[in-house]
């Protein structure tokens, strides 16, 4: 985007000012947080930790708030070592209670890795894997979870059948209700055609506890705000963009998209290495704003008086990449950068901050809130969960496992992955049947493969990649892996053809 | 239902499989507080793999398979200290897409290898000795069957270099040679023993391929060997024809016997000889000469391994690739799918002779082979495997039942091959056909050269095989019998049925057609095998470019 010289020196005027207020922000941000949320944060930094050999098992007929700050990639969070203190709140969350450092998901995109949440299983198995279950324009099927698995049961619907209320708030788009993630729910807030902000998401969950009159209940919380098509209210202010950077692009979704899609077409987007600089600068105004108004919200709660009766579950369904793997967004790769999630579970009236390293699995979420909960999964579908309880993990119990994502993101590709507990990750392209192999422990940036240096490994957790999806139902040589077009994104369903 | 995925049989096949690689792991995890015990070491660390590829081997002509003659002494005492199999039936008729199957446990459709004139770049299917040198093994073959080596350029008729799709993953690749004067390279693949020597210091992978016992039979049986089983006063009855090939050594050839159809010798499109019991015992005398020879080299090969210690640390596996018509169905070669040339000889030679002198009735399949070599050297089988390790079968487990139902492909090659480049060849060579012959043969290579594009095969034939039945479906009988190469010879058009069913109990020769007298069976066969071939049109590779595929010809 051009600008004339009048403008540029006007932005860069505002990028200073911005710049100063962050400052400033920042350095009596945690104060300001510590007074402002006492129930939070009240002398943590004095008072002892609690003695968590005593923590109590069961959290009967507690409330639950899982809040997914979409796309947030775990390296961008304060708490798991980010540098820019963008994620204060989430962070003070992670110091009462624990945060799990190792935490993956089960996709690398909105529409199947949000759903694990919910019904404890493989996006495989839930089978909200793309857009359109069917995509044959113009005779397309929006996939829905009660049309193509009718026999899961969602934690929404567990949790309404053991007398909670349940109220989702999300941003639509890959969490519409449309999909089916409003099964269960007694309101699922969702505004069609937008990748909604928490800015609304946040006073309609708000205004549903005011109407709920002290049941106990369930809450779904979530926002595009950190995610590429989500643009903060009244713009970005920059606050993190150097200042000597030339403007190139203004982090427009827009821009986002396009990068994007030149990196599905070319293999790379093009982007310099200051063009990066900013994307992330723009992700970390992004995030801290989100951040912020996760924060009020906790304050309208606070005032709720409903903190010690609460259990939050905050994580993010997926990453997004700045031009790791030379590309552009998530949904089309499984490298860390989009699998690795932030998870903290916070439980009431413990002062935990406990960094647990084991490396787990977002099938692991569901199988926790009803753990803690003491509620037990219906006997038409006791076998459906996948993952395990973490709560053993809060009393120090090992809860380390190999864990297996997948993405079929819009037909572009298909791809499953493991990663094993001591750090090996195998990456295998259904399409063109590549192999990629990693050594996380020496190469956590996924950089360098070691297919052929290590081909035994590799066809070790090739075989095991395979077992375990054949295990659950999945024969991956089943069926030819044809790529094609299953849009996701309205632009680009616009000008589909069937191919 | 939730349980979906979940029915035992799935569960069974992961704790396997969690259980090998845990146990592969383990070791390789190891060396913490104690090194591990000697036992626990597994096999793939101090285990060599000896897999002998026998073309044209039938069992029934091997004594420990019940032959009178006296043929095989050296397979027999090898197979004395080895699980037999009694019913080990291949993939296809043709040697290198039956022995694809073996190297690949795929179906031929599914590793690409339906043809011999496939691209290596269509066969990228992993293979045995792939896998095996990620675990360390050198790997090598010495080979005398041509189809597994000599590929010619289809334009210019020169020899390309190997590097073909057999020879992919061996570290080395010895091919045998012709001789002086052109003589057959299908010897004894003796080049074996010198590798043997040279690296037996080696973990490693060998691959022995004969292609002795292939057409013309005893070619390359030196005297005394091949007239061993002679009657001393027969005279070759092809010799009183004109245009019949002058053989020095009267081996049985291609040429004579392509002539020949339900025991008639035709010249002209009209029967001028009727083989009598002494012709046909000829052809298996010769036939028989090249077994006993071969069990000479295999005598040999046991020797040398017993020599340098090798015997007791190896893994020696003993198949045939297909077996052979000897006139049965008033054919010979391998020209259809049935049991005389799907049937196979297959035996496992474990270290130390661990189950020796069993033998086991089940049918296996070719597919089965590399499972089972894998499952003994404690390496997961690979994802795309289609056969199973039979060394449930073996150790007789609970569940363990081999495969009920093989399934078999069958490529109408014969006049495929006649249609691209054998009777230019047979031109080339100076072969005479008569004039009449000739004269028609215009014609009839362009009726081929219709019905077979350059894309390749018309619809193949499929067959099921039970422990009782085997089920034929042509899926274009009229095709076939408009190219049939026995309609053009004999001058009178064929007649193929769609369904073809034997009873295999009471007919082992196949001679009668009982679809017409058993429709139940046909039709509770027949639904597995269309289902099977549907899952193989399903998932079947796609020919890379036509200009890339190379063609193997006749030496």
């Amino acid at each position: 985007m051009a600008h004339n010289d009048d403008q540029k020196d006007a932005l860069q005027a505002e990028m200073n000012r911005r710049e100063f207020i962050r400052r400033t922000a920042v350095g009596t941000g945690a104060f300001a947080l510590a007074m402002a949320l006492p129930g939070l944060m009240a002398g943590s930094a004095l008072a002892a930790k609690s003695d968590l050999s005593k923590l109590r098992e069961k959290y009967k007929d507690y409330n639950v708030i899982l809040v997914s700050f979409d796309a947030l990639q775990a390296a961008h969070v304060g708490s798991l070592g980010y540098s820019r203190n963008v994620t204060p709140t989430i962070d003070a969350m992670a110091k009462e209670g624990f945060s799990f450092s190792n935490a993956i998901s089960t996709a690398s995109w909105t529409v199947p890795a949000s759903m694990t949440w919910f019904t404890g299983v493989y996006p495989s198995e839930h089978r909200l894997t793309n857009k359109f279950s069917v995509f044959n324009p113009p005779n397309n099927v929006l996939s829905n979870l009660k049309k193509l698995s009718p026999e899961l049961v969602t934690l929404a619907e567990v949790l309404k059948e053991n007398g909670y209320a349940t109220g989702g708030f999300t941003g639509n788009a890959g969490v519409s209700g449309m999909f089916g993630y409003d099964q269960g729910f007694d309101t699922y807030f969702y505004e069609k055609g937008k990748f909604g902000s928490m800015g609304v998401s946040i006073p309609k969950a708000l205004e549903w506890l005011k109407g709920n009159n002290g049941k106990k209940f369930f809450m779904f919380l979530h926002g595009y705000d950190c995610h590429g098509q989500g643009v903060p209210e009244g713009g970005f202010d920059y606050r993190f963009v150097d200042k000597g950077y030339d403007k190139k692009f203004t982090g427009s979704k827009e821009e986002q998209e396009a990068l994007r899609e030149e990196g599905l077409e070319k293999g790379a987007a093009s982007l310099r290495d200051e063009d990066v600089k900013f994307w992330r600068a723009i992700y970390d105004e992004k995030i801290q704003r989100t951040d912020a108004l996760f924060k009020k919200f906790l304050l309208e709660y606070e005032k709720m008086g409903l903190m010690d009766k609460t259990i939050f579950v905050l994580t993010s369904d997926h990453g997004t990449e700045f031009h790791e793997h030379k590309r552009f967004d998530h949904g089309f790769s499984l490298y860390n950068e989009l699998i690795h999630v932030p998870l903290v579970i916070k439980l009431p009236k413990i002062k935990a901050g406990k960094v647990i390293k084991d490396q787990i699995s977002s099938l692991d979420v569901m199988p926790t809130i009803l753990d803690l909960l003491d509620v037990k999964m219906p006997d038409s579908a006791k076998n459906q969960l996948r993952g395990k309880s973490l709560a053993p993990a809060f009393k120090g119990k090992i809860v380390s496992k190999d864990v297996y994502s997948e993405t079929d993101y819009r037909q572009f590709t298909y791809k499953r992955s493991v990663i094993t507990r001591d750090g090996w990750k195998f990456i295998y392209t259904l399409e063109d049947k590549s192999r990629e192999l990693f050594n996380l422990k020496k190469d956590p940036k996924e950089l360098t493969n070691l297919l052929d240096k290590e081909p035994k490994i590799a066809y070790e957790l090739e075989q095991k990649l395979f077992s375990h999806f054949k295990s659950i139902g999945h024969d991956l040589n089943a069926k030819q892996w044809i790529t094609g077009l299953n849009p996701v994104y309205d632009s680009q369903a616009k000008g589909a053809q069937k191919k | 239902m939730i349980n979906k995925g979940r029915n035992p049989a799935s569960l069974t096949i992961l704790l396997t499989a969690g259980f090998l690689f845990f146990s592969v792991n383990s070791f390789a995890a190891g060396g913490k507080a104690s090194p591990p015990p000697v036992e626990q070491i597994p096999r793939h660390e101090n285990t060599n793999v000896i897999l002998i590829s026998l073309q044209c081997l039938r069992p029934d002509h091997l004594g420990v398979y019940g032959y009178k003659r006296d043929t095989s002494p050296n397979i027999d005492k090898l197979a004395k200290s080895s699980v037999l199999f009694e019913n080990a039936i291949s993939q296809a008729n043709l040697t290198p897409i039956a022995q694809m199957s073996v190297f690949t446990s795929q179906y031929p459709r599914i590793n690409g290898m339906v043809s011999f004139e496939v691209a290596k770049e269509t066969v990228t299917a992993r293979t045995l000795p792939q896998v095996l040198k990620y675990y360390g093994y050198t790997t090598a073959a010495t080979v005398s069957s041509p189809e597994f080596f000599m590929r010619f350029d289809n334009g210019s008729g020169e020899v390309i270099n190997p590097g073909d799709v057999f020879s992919r993953s061996f570290d080395y690749f010895g091919r045998t040679a012709r001789g002086p004067e052109g003589a057959s390279l299908r010897t004894a693949p003796v080049d074996a023993f010198n590798w043997i020597k040279n690296n037996s210091d080696k973990k490693f992978f060998l691959w022995i391929a004969s292609g002795l016992l292939h057409m013309p039979y005893s070619a390359s049986v030196p005297p005394p060997y091949n007239t061993k089983y002679d009657d001393p006063g027969y005279r070759p009855f092809w010799q009183q024809f004109s245009g019949a090939p002058e053989t020095a050594d009267s081996a049985p050839s291609y040429d004579t016997f392509s002539r020949v159809f339900h025991d008639d010798y035709y010249q002209d499109f009209k029967p001028v000889y009727r083989l009598n019991k002494a012709d046909r015992q000829f052809v298996t005398d010769r036939y028989d000469a090249g077994v006993f020879y071969t069990d000479l080299f295999i005598g040999n090969l046991m020797k040398l391994l017993d020599s340098l210690k090798l015997t007791e640390k190896t893994l020696i596996v003993l198949q045939s690739m297909h077996g052979d018509d000897l006139g049965e169905n008033g054919l010979y070669f391998h020209y259809d799918v049935t049991d005389t040339v799907i049937k196979n000889a297959l035996f496992f030679r474990f270290p130390h002779g661990e189950n020796g002198g069993k033998r086991i009735k089940q049918q296996i399949t070719g597919l089965d082979v590399m499972p089972t070599v894998l499952d003994y050297l404690q390496i997961p089988p690979p994802n795309e495997a289609q056969g199973n390790s039979v060394i449930p079968l073996i150790k007789g487990k609970k569940g363990a039942t081999g495969t009920p139902l093989v399934f078999i492909d069958r490529l109408p090659w014969w006049e495929y091959t006649l249609s691209r480049w054998y009777l230019d060849m047979q031109s080339a060579n100076g072969r005479d056909f008569t004039a009449l012959e000739k004269l028609k043969l215009t014609e009839y290579r362009q009726t081929l050269k219709e019905n077979f594009t350059e894309l390749g095969y018309p619809p193949g034939d499929i067959a099921v095989r039970t422990d009782d039945w085997k089920l034929i479906i042509r899926k274009n009988p009229q095709l076939l019998n408009k190219v049939s190469w026995w309609g053009f010879i004999t001058g009178t058009p064929q007649s193929t049925s769609e369904f073809e069913l034997y009873d295999l109990k009471n007919d082992p020769i196949e001679r009668f057609n009982v679809a017409d007298k058993h429709p139940e069976i046909v039709n509770r066969l027949k639904k597995p095998l269309l289902e099977w071939d549907a899952s193989m049109e399903r998932a079947k590779v796609q020919p890379a470019p036509l200009d890339r595929r190379m063609i193997i010809p006749y030496p």
